[in-house]
């Protein structure tokens, strides 16, 4: 999973690429660190290439959602490819993350 | 220091208003916490509190016109001035008990201008109290002066507020001085008001008592005779009517469950016309294992080994969308109402439903 991020005025874009599954994990956790204690805590997750995610992705992402809220912010993650949604609808997660 | 062209006796009352202004600021500190404190230690839901100490500028202007009433400094009962709005006119009341409760209130100057008025005419309503700080509630030796203050509490709903802001904007200090045109449109906008008051607390109440219906039809399961909506379907969730489903289909794959709101599920419900809470329990005996088997079916072709609280009460709506023939487009639907419009959910049906197919749901 590439990770890049990059800050577009009071939001951050954050834009995945890959799968994000147990061997990469850890990996991502270290990546999205700084976004928990951003002074801005808007983040935008541009999924148009990411390809898979698996529960600790799930995890990882609500650990993100929760620091955003808790910061008054918001978080949107948008251009999932259908594969990926059908992974957030089957697990209920498209009720509780803001799917664009 | 400007003396405002005052005679001597004013000028002295002036002088002695200047020696009492860090009393005063510490009086303002001690009423504002007070009344902020009322308000939150009991669960009122006000508009406003606001305070102020007389500006010296205003305090001349005053001492300039009646100056000679005045024989000292402490006959000037609202050098502090604090408000009350309340959204509703009972809490008016309640503020007002409450405050008798922690200050000392002058009863012999204070006034209940809500009562003042003829049966035949409409005007300022407001509650306006002077007060005292009783030494129990607040003593600080460093302000000796703080509990001997008389200063000026005002109780008034949000209606009669605006209706004072706006004729305190006329510029007239008093109802003579206004044309009587004029007068007139002011005081039937007061009657207006006053009615609005009066319905806005009555709507309160009954929504109370409606609230209160729901929660003990609920609490006895009378689900048949509660109406479907945002109160009864809160009240209903309150009894975690989907929990056992959701445990079940998260054992399959030892998945922890994450809770989420089901709110937003409301208007799906709606949507496909389920009317009381007894339909939603009817959906959850007959369906209960078609939307098992289509979560499994899901969930178990993957090592997904967290889910949401939601996935039971989802799976419920397609099972019963599903077994009633309704259909792709109904599906499709089932996903516009709740994530919005998308081709994807048309996609997203169309597998729905050959899942459906392939576990012998559909009939």
């Amino acid at each position: 999973m590439d990770v890049t991020i990059k800050k577009e005025g009071a939001q951050t874009l954050v834009t995945l690429v890959g799968r994000l599954d147990t061997t990469n994990a850890d990996q991502f956790q270290k990546d999205i660190t700084p976004l928990m204690q951003d002074e801005n805590p808007d983040i935008v997750l541009d999924c148009t290439d990411m390809e898979y995610t698996s529960s600790q992705g799930l995890r990882m992402f609500l650990l993100l959602q929760k620091s955003v809220s808790s910061r008054g912010g918001k978080m949107v993650m948008t251009n999932m490819k259908s594969q990926v949604k059908e992974v957030f609808d089957i697990t209920g997660f498209s009720n509780i993350i803001k799917i664009l | 220091m400007e003396n405002y062209g005052l005679d001597l006796h004013c000028s002295m009352l002036l002088d002695d208003y200047r020696e009492l202004l860090p009393t005063l600021h510490q009086l303002e500190k001690v009423v504002a916490d007070t009344l902020n404190g009322i308000v939150s230690d009991n669960g009122i839901y006000i508009n406003a509190i606001e305070h102020r100490i007389k500006a010296e500028k205003s305090l001349a202007g005053k001492l300039e016109l009646k100056g000679h009433k005045y024989n000292s400094i402490d006959d000037i009962t609202d050098l502090l001035g604090a408000r009350v709005i309340t959204f509703y006119s009972d809490e008016v009341d309640k503020i007002a008990a409450l405050v008798g409760k922690q200050f000392i209130v002058d009863w012999n100057n204070s006034i209940d201008k809500r009562k003042m008025h003829e049966l035949d005419s409409f005007g300022y309503n407001s509650l306006h109290f002077i007060c005292k700080v009783p030494k129990e509630l607040y003593f600080n030796p460093e302000f000796p002066k703080l509990n001997d203050i008389r200063f000026e509490i005002q109780m008034r709903t949000a209606m009669q507020h605006v209706w004072a802001t706006m004729y305190h904007d006329t510029g007239y200090k008093s109802g003579v001085e206004i044309p009587k045109e004029y007068l007139r449109n002011l005081n039937r906008l007061a009657g207006m008001l006053e009615l609005a008051d009066e319905q806005f607390s009555i709507i309160r109440t009954e929504i109370n008592d409606y609230r209160r219906r729901v929660q003990n039809l609920v609490s006895t399961g009378e689900f048949e005779q509660v109406i479907l909506d945002g109160d009864s379907f809160k009240s209903y969730l309150k009894l975690n009517p989907f929990d056992a489903l959701n445990r079940k289909i998260a054992a399959t794959n030892q998945a922890e469950i994450m809770p989420t709101s089901l709110i937003p599920y409301l208007e799906v419900l709606k949507r496909f016309h389920f009317n009381t809470l007894g339909d939603i329990e009817k959906m959850i005996k007959e369906e209960g294992d078609s939307a098992y088997q289509l979560a499994v079916y899901q969930l178990g072709n993957t090592d997904i080994d967290i889910i949401s609280s939601s996935v039971a009460l989802q799976n419920l709506i397609l099972a019963k969308i599903i077994r009633s023939g309704s259909g792709e487009p109904f599906v499709k639907l089932f996903y516009d109402t709740l994530y919005g419009e998308s081709d994807y959910n048309q996609e997203r049906a169309r597998r729905i439903i050959e899942d459906a197919k392939k576990l012998g749901i559909l009939k």
